[in-house]
């Protein structure tokens, strides 16, 4: 078990720096002065002063290692990212570190709400499904599930927020984290993804119930509700998977979403940054969601080390 | 032994059932009625495509919804009777309690999630046949102790995918037992298993059955596993009882006309009249094996193996399942490399050859595996199947590769008009001829047949073998025979290699194998197949 | 009857690939005959009527700019559905190679180099990977396209590669590598046509994904831009009047979902129908 874990962590290692790596030659393959990306074009901030431009332009080429190859670029980049520092934001001046943190919370928030709803619901739809295949029931469901997976997040955003805000009343419109406005938003992904959840449940509950245990469990006199709890457990395995999946397509995806709602997320921080052309804002964000999509895969994959006595066993089989 | 006074186990009235393909429905059963006697083991004697694990499954209210049932009535011992054709049969009640069943593939059959401990806890305390976990756990531990488990704590422990087929199945009739059934439904429970494990499954049900008092009614295509254990034998062919009987008046003095045939192919295989063609004179050899080394994570599967083939040799190797003698053939035709020896072809090691020299070789060394169906893309015709080897080898043109193919499939027994069809519309028999005929146009020196007839009905393994043997006077190539059956390696080899554990422990001309035998493991195999036979005519 | 009622007998016809094909070709008919079906030119402007409500003139009503919204709609059809096949070709192409490849020469160095290139590209969520490139290189479809060509490949090339990985393991291409193929030849004969079907139902439903991501994007400012009768475009445009005219948007929109509507429709039945392997390694 413990050769498992330590095998994982170093893949998902070398996957950070080769992801670190391919940001880094993204940044340097855009096009404009990387000095000017990360200081701005002195037009729009403070730094109105061409002397003061000059002068921190040179500072940070110096800081930045400009002046040295780009293997020492990556290397001193790299560093300065191990030790959380993320550069500064254009537009407020301050550390994009800090500014990440504090919105960090929020969109957690907002992500595990939302796979909170989606697993519930789409487990319960997608179950509900699979017990009824093929009867009218299940159709509905299905139509209804697809129907909802094809239509654009922003849609039904603005759809529930019109009616919400504007007709009822009540949904307050502002750009607080109250979790008195975390319930709309949430919603709203939650939904979104329990339709997808629901398809993929039904059909992997479908597949198990067709397998041969069911069968003999039956066969032994139990009823449906045991079995099903059986299909139910043993098809979970692939639906960590999936979980975990949706976790890190939640987090990535519900920019959308913060943008509608006017949720103060790390996907609102970095939209606005690009608005503004605030660089180190979008790198910042780009290096943090890297990171946890790899924390997500890493934790996933030992999770399953333990779900699965086939693979903890084998395991043990070869420690012997 | 008189069963006038004592209630029948089981009675079954009338069954009918169809099954609705392609929207109309074809008929399977058709008022079927069978009895069981307590106590009593009775053999369902059919091939595939009888219906007799429709009748296994319609008494246990486990058909696929594709089923319809026409009508049919149950009766389980004293109880009332079971209408089949309405719901709300109990059939919880019914389940586990008073009727058992056994799956074929008992691995497939165990949660492969949960541990053998867990399996017993669940139907235990569903039933309320044991009021705390403990019991259940004690409970299966004396089963599992009384199916001659060594070690019944350990392997309480353990789960599906940890234990071989044999034990997976013992686990099962464990468990079934656990919940005190009057009826106990086997259905083919030693089809997937070796000889060995075969009759230690069929030695314990009939120890089941004495010291528990089941009834079992034991489904099987297998004249041999019918005799070893039935008092009586219903022989079933499409849905229809042709004859039924004592087992012992069934099988010596068969009386319909079916049944003689199925008893007359099981003689084709295994007392056909010994080889009349001499054993070739020591010409030079075409296949030496020598001191042939294999091992899978570090487990040794082949240790140190030797054998040498000549020309027009047949040679059967006849081992138990994890014995390596699939994996010998996998290496011998090129599928594996071993880790040490050598396979000398006419003098060339072809296992030192790489790309586009070892599959030259592929021409003179051919395979024809078990599972005839998985062998063939089922998109391809058969014309197109047999063409394949020369496609890939590049081999004549287009037209002279057609004009082979149809050659040998006609050769093969594939009449013109079935050449243009693909395997879903053939026969399984059919699918294995096919796959000799490919495998022939190359013409190799030598043939590998890696259990190719066991997955075949009884007449159609004998067919096939036939086959093999006219083949093999006509094209004059060796042949490796592979199987756990020594009936089918008796009178078809000229001499017998007995494999265990990754080598040969003997190898004698076919007639002297039960003979002369002084080896352990040659004797335990040969008195269980005997012991299968023991009786039979 | 007393039936296993649990197990789903899947010999039904297959509703959702007829439903899914027949919408698809309405809307293929509708969209590539749009010079001639629209009813009005995408780019006219007529400030007289602009911001109308949909009627029986302006179906969908009519933009800011008093241009007919189902007009440009069923246009910008063309482009936005070229794009995304286009983009979804390319991807599907490279993935399958890659993937094929990949399982062909499993355990190889070829193979463990493949999987953490794909285990890093996978790194990239795509809204993320959208953002960084239209905040580097500028908004745009076309970039926006090249940058999800470029990650999108690897959602193919792990599906055929585990495609690849069961076909091997079956009796067939044991038979096929005894009869003498060559690697060519296995690839091309044996591991390609099993991958093929995975592929084609990953393929509708990731085509339906594309559009709606880029419809996403193309909704936060990012995609393509106006005036472009483009369906992102136009959602950019709609975005800023949606109170007081949601038909503006709502008309691409609605585009867009019978789009992604048809394509999983025919993900899902030919998914039934080609009964694919269950158990696919993580």
């Amino acid at each position: 078990m413990r050769r498992l874990i330590v095998r994982k962590l170093l893949e998902a290692l070398v996957t950070l720096l080769g992801a670190t790596l391919i940001l880094f030659v993204l940044v340097r393959l855009a096009p404009g002065d990387p000095v000017k990306l990360l200081l701005g074009s002195g037009t729009d901030v403070a730094l109105s002063d061409t002397q003061l431009l000059d002068r921190k332009s040179a500072e940070l080429r110096e800081e930045l290692g400009l002046n040295e190859n780009v293997a020492a670029q990556y290397a001193s980049w790299l560093k300065r990212l191990l030790q959380a520092d993320l550069g500064s934001s254009i537009y407020t001046g301050r550390a994009v570190g800090e500014e990440l943190a504090e919105r960090l919370a929020a969109t957690f928030a907002l992500s595990v709400s939302a796979l909170a709803v989606q697993v519930g619901l789409g487990m319960f739809l997608g179950t509900a499904s699979a017990l009824k295949a093929g009867k009218l029931a299940d159709n509905v469901i299905r139509l209804a599930c697809v129907t909802l997976a094809s239509t654009p997040a922003f849609v039904i955003g603005l759809a529930l927020l019109s009616l919400f805000a504007v007709t009822l009343g009540a949904y307050e419109i502002s750009s607080e984290a109250s979790p008195g406005r975390l319930w709309l938003p949430a919603a709203t992904l939650g939904l979104l993804g329990a339709a997808q959840f629901a398809r993929f449940v039904r059909a992997q509950l479908l597949s198990e119930l067709g397998r041969t245990y069911v069968l003999s469990t039956l066969a032994r006199g139990l009823d449906r509700r045991h079995v099903v709890r059986h299909a139910l457990r043993n098809a979970l395995l692939p639906l960590v998977t999936m979980i975990a999946l949706s976790l890190t397509a939640l987090i990535g995806g519900a920019v959308v979403i913060e943008s509608v709602f006017s949720w103060p997320g790390i996907g609102k921080y970095a939209l606005d940054g690009i608005m503004l052309k605030d660089y180190p804002v979008i790198q910042g964000y780009a290096i943090v969601m890297i990171s946890l999509v790899v924390l997500i895969h890493f934790v996933v994959e030992v999770a399953y080390g333990f779900l699965d006595p086939r693979i903890a066993g084998k395991d043990k089989a070869e420690a012997l | 032994m008189s069963k006038l006074n004592r209630p029948a186990a089981l009675r079954l009235h009338n069954l009918q059932v169809s099954y609705t393909q392609n929207g109309r429905p074809v008929p399977v059963l058709g008022k079927l009625s069978l009895a069981l006697g307590q106590g009593e083991i009775v053999s369902l004697l059919g091939e595939s495509g009888s219906g007799k694990s429709t009748i296994a499954k319609a008494m246990t209210g486990l058909l696929p919804p594709s089923a319809a049932i026409g009508g049919g009535e149950l009766i389980v011992g004293d109880g009332a009777a079971v209408d089949l054709t309405v719901n709300g049969v109990p059939w919880s009640k019914l389940r586990g309690r008073k009727i058992g069943l056994l799956f074929q593939d008992a691995q497939q059959a165990l949660n492969p999630l949960l541990t053998v401990r867990a399996h017993f806890r669940e139907s235990l305390r569903f039933h309320r046949l044991a009021s705390s976990a403990k019991e259940a756990d004690g409970i299966g531990a004396r089963l599992l102790a009384q199916l001659r488990f060594s070690d019944p704590t350990a392997m309480l422990d353990r789960y599906p995918f940890q234990l071989s087929g044999g034990m997976c199945q013992r686990v099962c009739l464990a468990l079934s037992l656990s919940l005190k059934p009057a009826v106990l439904i086997a259905d083919e429970p030693t089809s997937a298993l070796d000889t060995v494990s075969q009759k230690e499954v069929l030695d314990l049900l009939r120890r089941v059955r004495e010291e528990h008092g089941v009834a079992i009614l034991l489904v099987t295509h297998d004249i041999a596993v019918a005799n070893a254990v039935s008092d009586r034998i219903i022989v079933l062919n499409r849905g229809v009882i042709e004859e039924e009987g004592e087992a012992r008046a069934v099988l010596s003095r068969p009386q319909a006309a079916y049944t003689r045939k199925l008893i007359a192919s099981r003689s084709r295989i295994a007392d056909a009249p010994r080889r009349s063609d001499e054993m070739p004179t020591a010409s030079e050899p075409v296949l030496e094996i020598g001191r042939l080394d294999k091992s899978f994570h570090k487990r040794p599967v082949l240790r140190q193996l030797d054998l040498t083939l000549h020309r027009g040799d047949i040679v059967g190797i006849l081992g138990q399942s994890g014995c390596g003698k699939s994996t010998l053939a996998r290496c011998i035709a090129g599928l594996e490399r071993p880790d040490g020896g050598r396979i000398l072809y006419r003098g060339t090691d072809v296992v030192r050859l790489r790309g586009r020299a070892r599959r030259e070789i592929c021409r003179h060394i051919q395979l024809v595996f078990q599972d005839a169906r998985a062998s063939l893309n089922p998109r391809r015709t058969a014309v197109q199947l047999v063409q394949e080897p020369l496609r890939y080898l590049r081999i004549g043109s287009r037209r002279e590769r057609e004009a082979l193919a149809r050659f040998y499939l006609n050769e093969a027994g594939i009449a013109d008009e079935l050449q243009e069809r693909r395997p879903p519309q053939l026969s399984t028999g059919q699918c294995q001829r096919i796959a000799i005929a490919r495998a022939l146009i190359l013409q190799p020196d030598v043939l590998i047949c890696d259990e190719a007839v066991s997955a075949l009905d009884m007449s159609v393994q004998a067919q096939i073998l036939a086959l093999l043997q006219r083949l093999h006077r006509q094209f004059g190539f060796a042949m490796i025979m592979i199987s756990h059956d020594v009936r089918v390696l008796r009178s078809f080899c000229h001499s017998i290699a007995v494999m265990n554990e990754g080598s040969f422990c003997e190898v004698k001309p076919a007639e002297a194998l039960h003979l002369e035998s002084r080896q352990p493991y040659t004797r335990l195999l040969l008195q269980c197949a005997g012991e299968l036979e023991a009786g039979l005519g | 009857m007393n039936m296993n009622k649990l197990a789903y007998n899947s010999n039904r016809p297959a509703l959702s690939l007829l439903a899914g094909l027949a919408l698809l070709g309405l809307l293929a008919v509708a969209i590539l005959g749009a010079p001639w079906l629209a009813p009005h030119d995408p780019l006219k402007q007529q400030a007289s009527e602009r911001l109308e409500k949909p009627s029986l003139q302006h179906p969908l009503g009519t933009d800011r700019f008093g241009r007919d919204v189902l007009s440009r709609a069923l246009h910008g059809g063309q482009s936005t559905l070229l794009a995304s096949l286009t983009a979804l070709a390319a991807a599907l192409a490279i993935g399958l190679l890659v993937g094929l490849l990949a399982g062909m020469f499993h355990g190889s160095a070829l193979d463990a180099a493949l999987m953490r290139l794909i285990d890093v590209l996978l790194a990239f969520p795509f809204m993320v990977l959208a953002m960084l490139v239209a905040a580097l290189f500028g908004t745009g479809l076309v970039h926006l396209l090249l940058a999800v060509v470029s990650v999108w490949w690897v959602s193919f090339a792990r599906l055929a590669r585990s495609a690849a990985l069961h076909a091997k393991s079956e009796t067939s291409y044991a038979a096929a590598r005894v009869l003498g193929a060559s690697s060519a030849s296995l690839l091309l004969r044996e591991l390609l046509p099993k991958a093929l079907g995975p592929s084609l139902v990953l393929a509708t439903f990731e085509l339906g994904s594309l559009i709606l991501s880029v419809a996403a994007l193309s909704f936060l400012g990012l995609g393509s831009q106006p005036p472009a009768p483009e369906w992102g475009s136009m959602l950019a445009d709609g975005r800023d009047h949606f109170l007081q005219a949601p038909h503006i948007l709502l008309g691409p929109a609605l585009f867009i979902v019978l789009t992604v509507l048809a394509f999983n429709l025919i993900g899902e039945g030919l998914r039934d129908r080609l009964d694919p392997y269950e158990k696919s390694d993580v």
